[in-house]
């Protein structure tokens, strides 16, 4: 039996209602993120006001305290930490991603266990063991500590993504460098890494984010000097009083590089959350 | 072998030393207020968790809290994703929005929510009042707090599955479905018996990936409720967490997180034979 042709007329009243419904969802689903973000530039006053003003005169008086505090320190920590951490991961992720990519030692199902058994860790079984560690070395409160904390998830991730991006990659490039007489590093240097580009982003991308976002180890090994951006900002609720101000356009400041950054590897998005299990 | 050894030693350092350093410490009493406390205790701590009321509620929160949230978030995720599966262009734009809240770093939405959720401030409420509907203080009543938390995390990461399963519904071969319309199934009966069918691996991997996630929330409880009112949102992982961290007892604290571990890896595991049994993965 072949269905009955739709009539032209019901299939656009399908049509319209599917993107109604759409539009009604990107709407739920922004209302939060767009919340916070327009009331970073509102005033106090403007802020609480029921019915909430639509169209408002924006203030950037929120961002002007913010950035004179303490908070600007805080957001630098964050820079500095993700990205050290991020490089780091990559100079030792990197070639070991290609050793296991090329050897072919069989040894898939070990890594993707490994990249599954780190993910499953939730944070305070590294942050125990870690904190102890830490406060014998003085560690505690310092950078060095939390990029060195941050290599337990960036490391495999980096490992993981990059076997796979390898994986995909022709060895016949690499075999023409070698018949006119290029060594493994020089090949590796000169052939393998030009061409690997868009995966070397894409992976560098999700490090920085992972680390930029985290929010327990820096609760947690950081107590003032270190404080990074996600915790500096609680300090914004205190007891008595709840700096909305400062805690939105503080949260605005936090989110923005990650929303610009992801947009940026949409496509890889899914893939990286799930990695160890999906191939990318 | 240069190239990979850096790399292993690293890993071996920060990952597998610390894990059996965790497990070290969950057989001492170690107190942090006590630098001598650091002896072997045995099997104490854990004898003690078993009679731990508290642990035990965390446990119940934690359930109810993992329940649910991983259960709406696999219905809005797949309801929607059969829905927009579609060549329409419109489309692009519901994947880029929906991007937005699963990357958000999760203090901004914890921050975010506790805003929406607090009498006064809250446009949510403003909205009830104005449907003459009652306007709860959310995070200060012991039900609709752990609610608050669900739906702080349902908003956040149904997301994901839905991209992934709209991902898996637009590479699904065409052949089968067609097959089955002229064969006369309903759309229905093509739904239930061919595609569902096709989508299980998808299925089970978002279950696991949400399901470990939702063991390691951490931010929206700390930020939200503090485990609050009472112990109504205490769930396992921040029970840890104050354990250790608060109250110092680092000893027992590591405990609780080794039960946890354990617990996630045999559900883990659980999931993923069953995984193994449908169809090899990829």
């Amino acid at each position: 039996m072949v269905r009955p042709h739709r009539p032209p007329l019901a299939r656009t009243i399908r049509r319209g209602l599917v993107l109604a419904l759409v539009a009604i969802l990107i709407l739920i689903v922004l209302f939060p993120f767009y919340w916070l973000v327009q009331m970073s530039f509102k005033t106090e006053r403007e802020a609480f006001q029921m019915p909430p003003q639509i169209v408002f005169v924006p203030t950037l008086q929120n961002y002007v305290s913010v950035l004179q505090g303490k908070f600007v320190r805080a957001l630098g920590n964050s820079a500095i930490t993700a990205t050290t951490t991020t490089v780091l991961s990559l100079l030792l992720g990197v070639p070991a991603a290609y050793a296991l990519s090329r050897a072919r030692f069989g040894s898939d199902w070990a890594i993707s266990l490994w990249m599954l058994a780190t993910r499953m860790a939730p944070p305070i079984a590294f942050g125990i063991p870690f904190f102890l560690i830490y406060k014998n070395l003085e560690l505690i409160d310092t950078l060095h500590g939390l990029i060195i904390i941050y290599l337990t998830f960036n490391l495999s991730l980096v490992i993981w993504t990059m076997r796979t991006f390898f994986d995909g990659l022709p060895v016949s490039l690499e075999e023409a460098a070698y018949i006119d007489g290029a060594g493994v590093f020089e090949t590796f240097l000169r052939v393998t890494l030009p061409l690997s580009t868009p995966g070397l982003a894409t992976t560098a991308i999700f490090c920085f984010l992972l680390s930029w976002n985290d929010f327990f180890y820096s609760l947690i090994l950081a107590r003032s000097d270190a404080l990074t951006a996600p915790v500096a900002i609680v300090n914004f609720m205190n007891y008595e009083s709840w700096e909305y101000g400062k805690i939105s356009a503080g949260g605005t400041l936090i989110m923005l590089p990650v929303v610009v950054f992801s947009l940026a590897v949409k496509k890889y998005l899914v893939s990286g959350l799930t990695a160890g299990a999906i191939k990318g | 072998m240069a190239f990979l050894l850096p790399a292993a030693i690293v890993l071996f350092v920060v990952t597998i030393l610390p894990s059996i350093f965790l497990i070290a410490t969950s057989f001492t009493p170690f107190d942090l207020t006590k630098p001598n406390s650091l002896t072997f205790a045995g099997l104490r701590n854990y004898e003690q968790l078993l009679r731990d009321d508290r642990f035990w509620n965390s446990t119940w929160v934690q359930a109810r809290l993992s329940f649910w949230t991983v259960s709406l978030q696999m219905l809005f995720g797949l309801g929607l994703a059969v829905l927009l599966n579609s060549r329409m262009r419109a489309l692009e734009a519901v994947r880029t929005a929906f991007i937005v809240p699963m990357v958000l770093p999760p203090v901004v939405v914890a921050l975010t929510w506790k805003i929406l959720f607090t009498p006064d401030v809250s446009p949510i409420n403003w909205l009830l009042g104005l449907l003459r509907l009652p306007q709860p203080a959310w995070l200060v009543d012991p039900t609709l707090a752990l609610w608050a938390l669900i739906i702080a995390d349902v908003w956040q990461w149904f997301p994901f599955v839905f991209l992934m399963l709209l991902a898996a519904l637009q590479m699904m071969p065409e052949e089968p479905i067609e097959a089955a319309r002229i064969d006369g199934a309903s759309a229905l009966q093509v739904f239930r018996y061919i595609t569902l069918p096709l989508l299980r691996p998808v299925l089970l991997i978002a279950v696991l990936f949400r399901l470990i996630d939702s063991i390691k929330a951490f931010p929206n409880i700390f930020i939200m409720t503090g485990g609050g009112p009472g112990i109504a949102t205490e769930a396992t992982n921040y029970y840890a967490y104050l354990q250790g961290f608060s109250y110092t007892f680092i000893g027992f604290s590591s405990a609780i997180t080794v039960v946890m571990l354990v617990t996630t890896f045999a559900m883990s595991c659980t999931i993923l034979r069953t995984l193994g049994r449908t169809v090899d993965v990829e």
